[in-house]
């Protein structure tokens, strides 16, 4: 039980740690690759706190396809950041980040503690669910049986946003796909 | 009392990576590196979700013989796998986005795309008067 506590405290302040490296990198492959092991950590994390389904999506979604998505629009980019210098409006935002965590870190004192079995986010719809994966579905992993069937129509909506996503990237990047055709006829010749 | 702290250190950090990522949104000037601030940000937001769901002492929701078990709520879990996969489609979108006006501009730094617009919205003005 404490041993849990302490992984969980010591996870989550890596990912801290992590974050705050990425603010001031200015090579855009170590600031991907920082990202990917944000991700991955994280995806540990998710495992520390019972949520498998979600860890699995994360390390291979998150941390795998993100981070080729970000090192092929690399190849394209910029590889280095423009330098720039500490200015008025960095204060500006850095005063107003503050202030936002400031309140936030306020409100969590009315949240209830982690991992208590009398949260009220436990007492409705959960019991039903594992109930009903049991006696109605007949699939062991509960998670499977709300996302395919529960809340089937979530899932279809998610399908139809990266659909639309999909096609949205194919016509933004016809330009670029025509243009390296061109280079190849002309190599051809 | 150990529990008292770490009960609530989650939440605390939690809330300090997403200003962590709002501040890359807002100060850097780099449109990649905004991209990527969104996403400190949306696992943050993960990572809060799945902290509201578990249970101490509780397993995975996935059945098992024993009646008895207490299992962590599932349901958190699926709102984020939802948001994990639309979280990629909307990344891959913006890194489109962000090559196209690479292409077009020759630059992703936002100052100097708003000059280059700057430097057209004048030669046009200066023709249309001529």
């Amino acid at each position: 039980m404490i041993g849990e506590i302490i992984i969980n405290a010591f996870l989550v302040t890596l990912m801290l740690t992590i974050a705050i490296f990425i603010i001031n990198t200015r090579k855009v492959i170590s600031t991907i690759l920082l990202t990917g092991t944000y991700s991955l950590v994280a995806a540990l994390m998710f495992v520390s706190l019972d949520a498998v389904d979600v860890a699995f999506t994360e390390a291979s979604v998150g941390a795998g396809i993100s981070t080729i998505l970000f090192l092929a629009a690399l190849s394209y980019l910029p590889r280095e950041e423009k330098e720039e210098k500490f200015n008025v409006k960095h204060i500006y935002a850095i005063c107003t980040c503050t202030i936002i965590a400031g309140l936030l870190i306020w409100a969590s004192y009315d949240l209830p503690l982690v991992g208590q079995l009398e949260n009220p986010v436990h007492q409705n719809l959960a019991q039903d669910f594992i109930e009903g994966s049991r006696n109605h579905i007949g699939i062991p992993n509960v998670v499977t049986s709300i996302l395919a069937s529960y809340r089937g129509y979530d899932t279809f909506g998610e399908t139809v946003v990266i659909y639309t996503a999909g096609i949205a990237v194919l016509v933004l990047l016809y330009d670029g796909v025509s243009k390296t055709s061109k280079i190849y006829k002309g190599k051809n010749k | 009392m150990i529990d008292q702290i770490f009960g609530v250190w989650n939440y605390w950090i939690v809330f300090i990576l997403m200003m962590i990522g709002l501040y890359i949104v807002i100060s850097k000037k780099s449109l990649l590196k905004k991209i990527v601030g969104l996403a400190i940000f949306q696992t943050s937001v993960f990572l809060l979700y799945i902290t509201f769901g578990k249970i101490a002492g509780g397993t995975a929701p996935i059945l098992t013989k024993n009646i008895d078990e207490i299992y962590s709520n599932p349901l958190p879990h699926v709102l984020i796998l939802t948001a994990i996969v639309v979280g990629v489609a909307t990344t891959a979108l913006g890194l489109a986005l962000t090559v196209r006006i690479n292409k077009a501009y020759g630059t992703i730094n936002e100052d100097e795309i708003s000059a280059s617009d700057l430097v057209e919205y004048h030669k046009k003005y200066l023709e249309d008067n001529k």
